[in-house]
């Protein structure tokens, strides 16, 4: 009972990533397309391309009632729904599940579980999964001094009632507590009506781990090692690499444990990623959140374990059972993924949408393109700006770096701006070269440095 | 005949209306002329063959979707491939979304519009459904119905055309 015609709910790379792994396992695919994408590579791959709506995403990707529609309307017995647009939405699962598609990711109650933030954290502390240190709200200042003793300097205070910095600051010692905490409660009484504040570590040194679990449905999950994705601008990654090297193995071993235990406990079906902040300076972790889809930088990971996840998510999803044991899944080597967005570093990451003029790929062993662009392509200006991921594999950081660095440079791209001279000054620079970076390290140091460059 | 003066031209049709001839086709190598009296006329005997060009407005929906392996449940090919061509000047109103067109309100009731009927900006001619949400789609434009594009219970993409209207004066 594998998926006969599989629905291709997305664009760009991934629903080309996705038509390519379906015809290998020798299924028919529909593309959803929006008009816009109507004349993609996407499109000229699948068998069969419906135009489900108008370009922007509320009248075509986002709305699940179209797109279940046009599964149903082509014949379709499977759906993916890639990553971004309506991947996590649950209506989407229980529609398709109530039309008797098979939904390519997790049950619709998982993702809603996993899909609000503090029903996640209630989860993962179920589980026995690490949560920031923090408390619940403070009565004063003195409990707040007691508290922030107790979890260690410098934390971050926040109010309960609300977010957008407003109530918040930071402390490094007692002092600056007694100095700010009146004031702070003060401004989250004006802003929310509600003074109340908690105070949580605040992390100085992070990196943002995160592990590639796959699940059978039925408690059993396996994982596919960690990613290191400390390289982003404003919470987008830019650089993704696998696996995180700065980690010492022992942590590692009880990283992976806990993203399986979390997942484990909610029977979790199909591919996910679990988050973290790994402070470098404790050597602890702490959970963020779950991606309950397919993610952007699943290619790290497929590189390191030589498995195809996207092959393996239709399988599962037709019903095949997941017979690969954890012993099977050997990490090796080094892989780093690059984004390459049409957007202009030196104008505040401007998006630049257009036609390509010329692409010229590094034509070389050891790197992969996932890309939905050519010669003539266009990047349309109502969806992200991606052009494409270049990933190298090399069997340690240094030689995977060497490679990165000479796919760059063969890598030809015109009539778009693009964020690839960006890419090579961070891959280039000595922090990221020595692996001494955090998640704030592009905003403080990487970007002010690029701008700065000498030409 | 590479090169035909006005004055060839001035001798052909002189020569047309002082015959009781009704029409003139004559072909040279690549040149063509047609002249006929007849208002009621078929028109020269090398269009016979081919139909007239069908008004595209908008171009067709998509490039036409390419027949899936015979499966079961394997959708039809969209009616508009085979539809005949359509008479000049019509506007074509479109399907705003993909969906399930339905010509009438309900099942067994009469059509919103017959061919040939007259329709306002306003008047409702078919439905789309889109998963038990069914929206009503207006002519928006007044003119007469001159053909309808898809047979009733046929899934339509965004964009494809579901009528043509001739508009009137």
């Amino acid at each position: 009972m594998t998926i006969q015609r599989l629905f291709v709910a997305n664009r760009g790379e991934i629903a080309v990533r996705i038509i390519r792994a379906a015809h290998a396992l020798g299924m028919e695919t529909v593309l959803g397309a929006s008009a816009a994408d109507r004349n993609s590579l996407a499109a000229s791959m699948a068998q069969r391309t419906v135009v489900v709506g108008a370009a922007e995403p509320a009248r075509s990707y986002l709305d699940e009632r179209l797109i279940v529609q046009a599964a149903l309307g082509s014949g379709c017995d499977g759906l993916h729904p890639g990553y971004g647009f309506l991947s996590e939405r649950s209506a989407l699962a229980r529609l398709c599940e109530e039309n008797g598609i098979a939904f390519v990711g997790p049950r619709p109650d998982t993702i809603e579980a996993l899909g609000d933030k503090l029903s996640a954290r209630r989860i993962a502390q179920a589980s026995g999964v690490p949560l920031v240190p923090g408390t619940p709200a403070l009565a004063s200042v003195d409990a707040a001094c007691a508290a922030a003793d107790d979890i260690g300097y410098p934390v971050v205070m926040k109010a309960t009632a609300g977010g957008g910095g407003r109530g918040m600051f930071f402390a490094h010692g007692p002092a600056d507590v007694r100095a700010s905490f009146n004031k702070a409660s003060e401004e989250a009484r004006a802003a929310f009506g509600d003074g109340s504040l908690y105070i949580e570590r605040f992390v100085e040194n992070a990196r943002h781990v995160e592990v590639q679990v796959f699940g059978d449905g039925e408690g059993r999950v396996l994982h596919f090692g960690e990613r290191d994705c400390s390289i982003q601008r404003r919470y987008q990654k830019l650089i993704e690499e696998a696996p995180c090297t700065v980690m010492p193995d022992e942590i590692r071993a009880e990283l992976h444990a806990a993203a399986v235990k979390l997942t484990s406990d909610l029977n979790y079906r199909n591919a996910g990623t679990v988050e973290f902040l790994y402070d470098t300076d404790r050597g602890e972790f702490y959970f963020i959140e779950v991606n309950a889809r397919i993610q952007v930088e699943h290619p790290v990971s497929e590189l390191i374990s030589r498995r195809d996840l996207v092959a393996m998510q239709l399988r599962l999803a037709g019903g095949e059972p997941m017979t690969l044991q954890q012993s099977d899944i050997r990490l090796h080597g080094h892989a780093i993924e690059c984004r390459v967005n049409a957007e202009d570093p030196d104008n505040d990451f401007r998006p630049n949408p257009g036609r390509i003029t010329a692409f010229q790929t590094p034509d070389m062993d050891f790197v992969r393109l996932d890309t939905f662009c050519g010669e003539g392509a266009v990047i349309p200006p109502y969806y992200d700006s991606m052009i494409g991921k270049l990933i190298v594999y090399g069997n340690d950081r240094d030689e995977a770096l060497q490679r990165m660095e000479t796919a760059m440079h063969r890598f030809q791209l015109e009539g778009v701006t693009s964020n690839m001279e960006l890419q090579h000054f961070i891959v280039a620079h000595d922090d990221f070269r020595n692996n001494q970076i955090t998640t704030r390290w592009l905003e403080q140091t990487g970007l002010s440095a690029f701008a700065n460059r000498q030409e | 005949m590479k090169d035909v003066t006005a004055e060839d031209l001035n001798a052909l049709i002189r020569t047309f209306d002082e015959s009781d001839w009704k029409e003139l086709a004559l072909q040279v190598e690549d040149f063509r002329i047609f002249i006929s009296r007849d208002p009621n006329s078929a028109g020269a005997p090398w269009l016979a063959s081919t139909s007239p060009p069908a008004p595209s407005p908008a171009g067709p929906p998509s490039a036409p979707p390419a027949p899936l392996a015979a499966a079961a449940g394997a959708p039809a090919v969209p009616a508009q491939d085979s539809a005949p061509p359509v008479p000049d000047n019509c506007v074509v109103v479109k399907a705003p979304n993909l969906g399930i067109f339905y010509r009438s309100p309900k099942p067994g009731a009469p059509p919103y519009v017959e061919l040939e009927a007259e329709v306002d900006e306003d008047t409702e001619i078919c439905l789309i459904e889109v998963m038990k949400l069914f929206t009503p789609v207006r002519a928006g434009i007044r003119g007469i119905v001159r053909q309808v594009c898809v047979e009733d219970g046929e899934m339509v993409e965004h964009d494809q055309p579901l009528f043509y209207v001739e508009p009137s004066a």
